[in-house]
């Protein structure tokens, strides 16, 4: 079973462990390709690390003129070809994530490629090896797919305050609550 | 945890990969160091994924941590005050110009009057040489370290409640079978990042988490129950729990009975005078938290109680450490999967460097200097008398004290892997105690606050240029491995003591050529002590990816302290009954909030290393106040405008970050910056009774907006 990225968002500290840590990956020449993002600062310490989501069918490559974004046989989306890349910018446009960016000095494109020199000997990518609180997780599909339905299930968005003995319960469920909450457990009803 | 330990590593054409461990706080996580075959030099990092603490994580400073190694701003050779300038000199020119003030300070004011003061980011054998050398080569007593701010409230909290001081009671797997957890005083996730793993998986599996905190920091956010409390109330807030437990008979009687001492004094006293309502008033806290969060712990099956600098910087750190541990005796949690905690151990080698005898009292194997049985048995491992070994010194701000004009005890200073111009309190007047020194000589790799004040600076050779080992917060002793030469004419400490114990007539005591040397002399000198490393080798280290101790020879180790019986000598364990009293400083009219330190996810202590990474330094480059909406307004503070914040001991202006997730009658301030960015200009040095522990974490401060 290949293995994947698996991101559960509120466990990010803002740590930027996998920032600094892409840029160790010397193929990535001292260049991060993933983000930290506060969420809103001053109101909550949420930060959301945002990465590539290797798209099915990624806008970057798809607007290439060059062909110079590949996607392996597993679907990762590959960094620039540095022949290849013509230094047109229209991936870094393309994206609605943001992804890829611009090396002025090399005039070359970079984007996250889950550290294909790593992967491809079995090994993990920088950011998911050092996530301190395992926000990104490098597991295997089945694994992500039942981390994913757990989390449906458990998880009710809210940051409750609680006065009193009252309770606040809510209907609205989310895949990946942002908020903390104070009283997770006794809001749950099936 | 996540990453399977088989997980290949990258191993690139022309370099090696040498594992060892970080060079930053307790968790010590384990890493490779990538080294270039050809340079011999580090060039980077790779994860260690067969190390069972961390399993490949690291925090920014720990992925970071190499960037120290060969960095520009090392110091490369000794340097010698000359005309008001530090100017390179030889070692030899170095070392005979500090032997020869020891001998001259100490002929002329006598023997304490020369002092030395440490730091725990050294290894085991570093600073058992410390230790020995202050004794042995020195002759002083006046010898103590930073891990005083750091460690001290609870060692001091469970020497008396437990009989012996271990930072955890337990391994880092407990965590994963602890149904509710309790975090006093510790912003786990900026402090103990790579800890966070364990706390979230044992949340997957159900685990609920309590967090005691002034500030909704990045751990507090996610806990189920957050009680955000004033500064420096805790120990009430504990009773209040402890009221709950007791009243809804959430207490294991049959524990109580069976391994403890004094549990009625503390339930007379917590049911006269600690009800919620009560605790309420006085911690600012909901008493229908305190009831959830009891209920919580009370409840669940099994669970752990951790805590760090929160509750332990406060000049009653002693007493929350016992109320905290209280928490755990009453419950009957400790000693069984998943029940105990602990502390969680703020410097590398905290654990270690607190054991062996560079502390004001100890010697080494955590034996007290003022026991006729350890004096002797420690002088005859070192080949003196016992009546020459000198009585206990005194904690690290009254050894800064003893140096000034006032008292004028202490007139040369060798400092060594600390810096206290920014680590301790009340920085102006620290400032003024070291103006009063002779002479002071500092040994480290960067020439940080302290050592540009220095008469002579001794290059250090930093972790990695240098083998031994460290203990970590679980009391796991493990290997630091040397990943290259040192860079320049730097050195190790242990070989700067070494060298000067010979200048002073004394180096027959320290035949040492390498730090195996070292550590085999510490086995036998720690032997029969509450932390016994002798059955501890290099080999089984390696062999066993750690060794818990105590560890006595033939032994396996004990990752899980306290099964059948506690360290006193009765065997059980001693309730405390604390009586809350408030901070040794409160908000009144004319400083009217409370302010509060603490730490930042990108930087380590005083930041001399850390501030030199840019990757580290641009994510916080500078201090910042930490103000709430609702006080800001009050104060007309603008998001990134400046405010100046005035205390007895000083003022100073900062940026304001306006922020929800602290209380609205407390500011807070990281303090990892020097000189005129140094919060400790503001801190109250207030000592803790028991421990000497400065009130880092509470005082009262005024904040007014500055133009």
């Amino acid at each position: 079973m290949p293995k994947v990225l698996f991101i559960d968002y509120e466990r990010c500290i803002g740590c930027k462990s996998c920032v600094a840590a892409c840029a160790e990956l010397p193929s990535h020449r001292k260049k991060s390709r993933n983000y930290v993002v506060p969420l809103a600062p001053g109101v909550t310490t949420q930060t959301i690390p945002m990465t590539c989501f290797h798209c099915k069918d990624p806008a970057c490559a798809r607007v290439c003129p060059a062909g110079a974004i590949s996607i392996t046989a597993l679907g990762t989306v590959l960094s620039a070809d540095e022949e290849k890349c013509v230094g047109c910018r229209n991936c870094t446009l393309a994206c609605p994530f943001g992804i890829p960016k611009f090396d002025f000095n090399e005039n070359i494109m970079y984007k996250c490629d889950l550290c294909h020199e790593r992967t491809g000997v079995g090994s993990a990518p920088m950011c998911a090896s050092v996530c301190p609180a395992q926000t990104l997780q490098w597991v295997e599909l089945d694994v992500a797919m039942a981390k994913r339905r757990s989390k449906i299930a458990a998880k009710i968005v809210g940051d409750f305050p609680v006065w009193g003995e009252d309770e606040v319960e809510t209907r609205i469920v989310s895949a990946g609550s942002f908020g903390g909450t104070g009283v997770r457990e006794e809001t749950h009803h099936e | 945890m996540i990453i399977t330990p088989n997980t290949p590593n990258l191993v690139r054409q022309g370099e090696d990969l040498i594992p060892t461990h970080c060079s930053f706080c307790g968790m010590q996580c384990a890493m490779h160091m990538r080294v270039d075959k050809a340079t011999g030099q580090v060039v980077g990092v790779e994860p260690r994924y067969d190390f069972p603490v961390n399993g490949g994580r690291m925090c920014p400073k720990g992925v970071l941590a190499y960037q120290q190694i060969n960095h520009h701003e090392r110091i490369l050779h000794p340097m010698i005050r000359k005309n008001g300038r530090l100017e390179r000199a030889t070692w030899d020119e170095a070392l005979g110009l500090v032997a020869g003030k020891i001998r001259d300070v100490q002929a002329k004011y006598g023997k304490d009057a020369v002092g030395l003061y440490g730091g725990v980011s050294m290894t085991n054998e570093k600073c058992y040489v410390a230790g020995k050398f202050a004794r042995v080569a020195v002759g002083t007593k006046n010898i103590d370290y930073n891990g005083r701010f750091c460690m001290s409230a609870a060692a001091g909290g469970a020497m008396k409640a437990l009989g012996i001081d271990r930072g955890l009671f337990n391994p880092w797997t407990d965590v994963l079978q602890a149904e509710a957890i309790i975090l006093a005083g510790s912003n786990t996730a900026e402090c103990h990042p790579t800890a966070m793993a364990y706390i979230w998986e044992a949340r997957d599996r159900g685990a609920k988490l309590i967090v005691i905190d002034p500030r909704k920091t990045p751990t507090a956010r996610v806990a189920d129950v957050h009680l955000q409390l004033k500064p420096g109330t805790d120990s009430a807030l504990i009773n209040g729990l402890l009221y709950v437990l007791i009243a809804e008979g959430l207490v294991d009687n049959e524990f109580i009975a069976q391994r403890t001492n004094g549990f009625d004094a503390l339930r007379e006293l917590i049911l006269r005078d600690y009800a919620p309502e009560k605790v309420s008033e006085i911690t600012g806290v909901p008493a229908a938290l305190i009831f959830r969060a009891a209920r919580m712990y009370g409840k669940a099956a099994t669970g752990m109680v951790m805590y760090a600098r929160g509750v332990e910087q406060q000049s009653k750190g002693v007493e929350n450490v016992t109320d905290l541990i209280n928490l755990m005796l009453a419950t009957g949690k400790i000693g069984r999967p998943g029940c105990g905690g602990g502390t969680l151990t703020g410097q590398g080698n905290g654990q270690g460097g607190r054991e062996h005898g560079q502390k004001a009292d100890q010697l080494p194997g955590y034996r007290k200097i003022d026991d006729p049985a350890a004096r002797a048995y420690v002088a005859s491992v070192w080949g003196i008398k016992s009546d020459e070994l000198p009585g206990p010194g005194q904690s690290a701000y009254e050894l800064l004290q003893a140096m000034g004009e006032e008292r004028n005890e202490v007139k040369m200073l060798f400092l060594y892997c600390s810096n206290p111009m920014v680590s301790a309190p009340n920085a102006n007047e620290v400032d003024r105690f070291v103006a009063n020194l002779d002479f002071m000589v500092v040994s480290d790799f960067f020439l940080s606050e302290s050592a540009e004040k220095a008469d002579v600076v001794l290059p250090a050779a930093v972790w990695a240029e240098d083998e031994g080992t460290t203990t970590n917060a679980e009391g796991r002793v493990i290997r630091i491995n040397k990943a290259q030469e040192p860079l320049g004419e730097a050195k190790p400490d242990w070989w700067i003591m070494k060298e000067l114990a010979k200048r002073l007539g004394r180096g027959e005591f320290f035949p040492y050529d390498n730090p195996r040397d070292i550590f085999a002399e510490l086995r036998i000198a720690s032997k029969g002590g509450p932390a016994d490393y002798s059955g501890i080798t290099y080999e089984r280290i390696e062999a066993e990816n750690g060794v818990f101790w105590p560890c006595p020879e033939g032994s396996t180790g004990m990752p899980r302290m306290f099964e059948e019986r506690f360290g006193t000598k009765d065997g059980r364990a001693n309730f405390h009954a604390v009586a809350y009293r408030p901070a040794a400083e409160v908000p009144d009219q004319d400083f009217p909030v409370y302010l509060t330190t603490g730490r930042v996810v990108f930087h380590y202590l005083s930041g001399a290393q850390t501030r030199r990474i840019p990757f580290l330094l641009e994510q916080c480059p500078e201090p910042y106040v930490e103000v709430h909406p609702i006080l800001a307004g009050r104060l007309r503070l603008e998001n990134g405008g400046k405010a100046r914040l005035t205390t007895r001991r000083g003022d100073m202006v900062l940026t304001v970050r306006i922020a929800e997730t602290i209380r609205p009658d407390t500011v807070f301030v990281p303090y990892h910056w020097g000189k005129d960015l140094a919060v400790n200009q503001l801190t109250n040095p207030a000592l803790d009774p028991v421990c000497r522990m400065p009130e880092f974490k509470a005082c009262a401060v005024r904040v007014a907006k500055e133009a």
